[in-house]
């Protein structure tokens, strides 16, 4: 049984993915591609109100085919309403998030609601995550789908659903999705080596120093930022949290390098080099990076670590 | 989500509506099933509340045992209405002391919808449906409630949502109730539960003792004849006929057969009628006196003419019958029935034997001698009353020359033992007499204080001549019926429907409507159905015309739905924009600046800026904003919103003020 509803739910997949081709985000419900079932609960009220329209049929009794009559037709109506609840909302999603081994990706779907009607409980699901939310009547609303993933790769997810169970739980509609989806997993962050510019290579002096007299100004604190950067005084005069970022760094970039890992596994060679990465981004170093897949540049800020973590993430998969 | 565990507000929501669908059962289930219920609620709602665990396994197993066994040895059976509606209830209950998950309220809804329905089974109450329907819209607030994630719509706004799903429900319901095709049979025998215990006439008369019958208002059936009705003297509905007496009590005797009767030869008009039978858990039924045919394919009459039934009749029905009120006999008395319709218990009641032999020695004509017993009801001081002296040993004699006081079982009952004594055939004829018409809905009612007994004697050459003893000496009696004697307002009802105390007028016209709903909704059946059809015109109905038709009725009104449900979906923000503009009119009205019929907003605020040059900013930007979001394309700068908040907060003051 199981497998067989596993079956007909692949084949509708396909199905839909071969109907309504790539979506383009923001994608709007049209009422064609709202699929809809009874729950397992619908099932059983269907049992039960068989068994009340041959039970009222039987006893000859109008009132109670009257009642039995009135369930079965809010049933109908609920099918109307529940199918109702998706149609024409429409989705939004930024389609690349990042993420760590071992850790969650989080996807967040703005669900918007051009109508009168609050649409409740709608589900957002992806690869077996479930975020679930309401949104009211003429708003926007983000639900988060939490997705946790275990390995280190690029996932990509073709297929996202939205459904709802509401209003009474005895039918579930739903549609299918086509967004492709990226998770750039990154690998766990994890060693025991230092950087490579605190070894024996002739980097000493900056080591020691740590450049702490090479100041250069302030930026705004971020989580992560070790505390001995932070800029007391600013906070003390009551300004914002601000770190000092240290200039001299700057000129001289670290190179994270693969082959400055010997006697590692290809895994744990990755781990390293992440950790490396968030180290010197925490610092605020400029860094580069240096893997068999991919060169990258020296550099720093926000939008370099994620080159360099998707580079890791990406490593030995063929990207396309 | 659907492991979701439930919490202590959900479970008093659940377990108020599981007891209110019980309510509707109080009267046929023993009442420690809704009380063991309830203690399962309590029991479920206190361990809640406190946040202690569950009931252990092992005690609820044991508990259910119990429950069960209770109820197999009250029932002894699971099978039949009661039995089961039992059953069904105390799982509820017991399913709630287990209850962890939303899913297994789920299972009590489908219950509570269950239970509701099989006290509909053998209902016929308005109210009680009104009721069941109310608590099903309270059980899907609830179910909403439940389903709906945190947080959760409160009560009013799952009512006003359940409120409307059901009033979307109504048309789909109604098409479904008239076209469905009914069963001419039940798909298997209902069992009959005979729950109900038997009521009116019994086949047994005992003059001495109380009668009950007289005082009670209970309705025994309701006639409605196809024409003229017959006048009161010849309204007697006939129910089963006694032949024997022990000298203190009457009874019918066994019918071995339903041969028939023998045959009767008409002497004046047939009168056609329909008569709604209550149940009475008896298996005759009351016929116009004298019954020629009848409707009912399971019954018979009996060789004294009562029409008798296979099955007793457990529930209320129709039949349409045929009867002449004059009749003489075909065939000559056979000398079985001679000698049992002549038999007197030996030594009992020597002075009325003594009366009659004295009396008949006079009369040697026996429609003379039955005239010479009638005039001595008349002249002797025989008195009619509901409540008559208790009669102990020989009750006839007792009667007759003691007390005097009885009604019409005293009366038949000395009157046949005076004919039987003279050696004139005679019997004891039990049934309704007379009756009350209900103008409003055109049918008569008859009542058990209107049952009566009479006589009939077997004259040579005419056959059963009906002769009422009782009218001998109440002649007002058979005129009006026993109702109106034993009232204190006798004029009440002679006087006519115009006449009619208000209250008597106002329980006849909700008899009728009780009527109406009977005839309409209770007995909607196959036949109703065809002529449904043939209103619509619709050629040579049957059963199969009648799916086609409800499918077509099914479609259309599916595709209103479909509509109705989508077309909320739509804004409609430019008519909520004209409900705040004609808020915005009505308050300017208020201030003394009424919008004239043919003025548009633009005109009605540039007037409005002349008189009033106070108010000429706010209205014009109102006016044009209601004008902006009413006709201009969507995405203006303003929204609904905006412009409701602000009319909401205009007040324009009087001039002067």
């Amino acid at each position: 049984m199981g497998t067989l509803r596993q079956a007909a739910i692949n084949r509708l997949r396909a199905r839909a993915t071969r109907l309504h081709g790539r979506d383009v985000l923001p994608a709007s419900i049209n009422r064609r591609r709202i699929y809809i079932l009874p729950s397992r609960f619908g099932i059983m009220l269907a049992v039960i109100l068989a068994a009340m329209l041959i039970a009222g049929l039987n006893y000859n009794s109008n009132l109670g085919l009257a009642f039995a009559f009135l369930m079965g037709s809010m049933a109908l109506v609920t099918m109307h309403h529940c199918n109702r609840n998706l149609m024409r909302m429409s989705v939004d999603v930024t389609p690349e998030v990042d993420a760590f081994a071992g850790r969650e990706a989080v996807f967040e779907f703005v669900l918007r609601n051009d109508s009168n009607l609050e649409r409740r409980d709608i589900e957002v699901r992806c690869s077996s995550a479930i975020g679930l939310g309401s949104v009211p009547a003429m708003e926007s609303e983000p639900i988060e789908v939490v997705v946790p993933v275990a390995r280190r790769g690029v996932t990509r997810i073709n297929q996202f659903e939205l459904r709802t169970y509401y209003p009474f739980g005895w039918f579930y509609s739903w549609t299918y999705l086509q967004g492709s989806l990226v998770i750039y997993v990154a690998p766990a962050p994890a060693g025991s080596r230092t950087l490579p510019s605190a070894g024996a290579q002739g980097h000493a002096s900056h080591s020691d120093a740590r450049g702490d007299e090479d100041f250069s100004g302030l930026r705004a604190y971020e989580p992560g930022i070790p505390l001995k950067h932070m800029a007391w005084k600013v906070l003390a005069r009551g300004g914002e949290a601000a770190v000092r970022s240290y200039s001299s760094l700057a000129a001289q970039p670290e190179w994270l390098e693969w082959s400055s890992l010997p006697g590692l596994d290809e895994e744990a060679r990755l781990s390293q080099l992440c950790l490396w990465v968030l180290e010197c981004d925490v610092a605020q170093r400029p860094y580069g990076l240096r893997i068999p897949s991919k060169e990258i540049a020296p550099s720093g800020g926000a939008a370099h670590r994620f080159a360099c973590l998707r580079a890791l993430a990406a490593h030995g998969q063929s990207e396309t | 989500m659907n492991t979701d565990r439930v919490s202590a507000q959900q479970l008093l929501g659940i377990s108020v509506c599981l007891v209110l669908s019980l309510g509707a059962q109080l009267t046929s289930l023993p009442l420690w099933i809704p009380a063991i219920v309830v203690i399962c609620c309590l029991i479920r709602l206190g361990l809640a509340r406190s946040g202690r665990g569950m009931l252990p396994r092992g005690v609820l197993l044991v508990l259910a045992g119990l429950a069960i066994a209770l109820l197999f040895l009250r029932f002894r059976t699971f099978n039949g209405l009661t039995a089961g509606t039992a059953l069904l209830a105390v799982m509820a209950g017991l399913k709630l002391l287990e209850t962890r998950t939303k899913r297994d309220i789920y299972i009590i809804t489908l219950i509570i919808y269950f239970l509701s329905l099989s006290a509909l089974l053998e209902a016929r109450s308005f109210w009680l449906l009104a009721y069941l329907i109310g608590v099903c819209w309270l059980t899907t607030a609830t179910l909403l409630r439940l389903t709906s994630a945190v947080p959760s719509p409160d009560w009013r706004t799952s009512l006003r949502y359940g409120g409307r799903i059901l009033v979307q429900a109504l048309p789909l319901t109604l098409v479904f109730w008239l076209l469905f095709p009914r069963f001419a049979a039940p798909l298997w025998q209902v069992p009959n539960d005979s729950r109900t215990a038997e009521s009116g006439l019994s086949d047994t008369m005992s003059p001495g003792d109380i009668n009950q019958l007289a005082l009670s208002d209970e309705v025994a059936f309701r006639v409605r004849f196809a024409g003229e009705a017959p006048p009161v003297r010849e309204r007697y509905w006939r129910g089963p006929v006694l032949h024997y007496f022990d000298g203190r009590s009457w009874t019918r005797g066994v019918y071995s057969d339903l041969a028939g009767a023998p045959p009767l030869l008409p002497q004046g008009p047939a009168y056609q009628y329909t008569v709604m039978m209550e149940p009475h858990q008896h298996r005759w039924l009351f016929m116009l006196d004298w019954p020629s045919q009848w409707s009912v394919v399971r019954a018979g009459l009996t060789s004294d003419y009562t029409l008798l039934q296979l099955d007793r009749l457990s529930r209320p029905i129709d039949v349409i019958g045929t009867s002449y009120t004059r009749v003489r006999a075909g065939e000559p008395l056979t000398i079985d029935e001679r000698r049992r319709d002549t038999r007197i218990p030996k030594n009992r009641n020597p002075r009325t034997l003594q009366l009659a032999a004295e009396m008949r020695a006079a009369h040697p004509d026996d429609m003379e001698y039955v005239q010479s017993v009638l005039d001595m009801f008349t002249q002797q001081p025989f008195y009619y009353t509901l409540t008559p002296p208790r009669l102990a040993g020989e009750s006839v004699d007792e009667f007759l020359f003691g007390t005097k006081r009885g009604f019409c079982e005293h009366y038949a009952s000395a009157f046949a033992i005076l004919m039987r004594a003279a050696g004139i055939p005679s019997r004891v004829v039990t049934g309704y007499q007379g009756g009350m018409l209900n103008p409003y809905g055109d049918y008569w009612i008859l009542r058990q204080s209107d049952a009566h007994a009479w006589n009939e004697v077997w004259i040579e050459g005419r056959g059963w001549v009906r002769i009422d003893p009782t009218s001998a000496i109440a002649p007002s009696r058979v005129e009006q019926g026993l109702s109106d004697l034993a009232s204190a307002d006798e004029a009440l009802a002679s006087r006519g429907p115009r006449g009619l105390h208000w209250f008597a007028g106002a329980q006849l016209r909700l008899d009728a409507l009780r009527e109406l709903w009977r005839e309409r909704i209770l007995d909607f059946d196959q036949d109703s159905q065809r002529d449904l059809l043939q209103i619509l015109r619709i050629p040579e109905p049957d059963g199969q015309k009648l799916v086609i038709l409800l499918a077509v009725a099914m479609t259309l009104v599916l595709f209103w739905l479909t509509w109705q449900v989508r077309r909320e979906l739509t804004p409609q923000s430019r008519d909520l924009a004209a409900r705040a503009y004609v808020k915005l009119c009505a308050k300017l009205a208020a201030a003394g600046l009424p919008r004239m019929q043919y003025e548009g907003a633009e005109a009605y605020a540039q007037r409005v800026a002349q008189q009033r040059p106070d108010l000429a900013q706010s209205v014009t930007t109102l006016c044009r904003h209601y004008s902006a979001l009413r006709y201009a394309a969507p995405s203006s700068a303003v929204t609904l919103g905006q412009f409701e908040a602000a009319v909401r907060m205009f007040r324009p003051r009087p001039r002067g003020g």
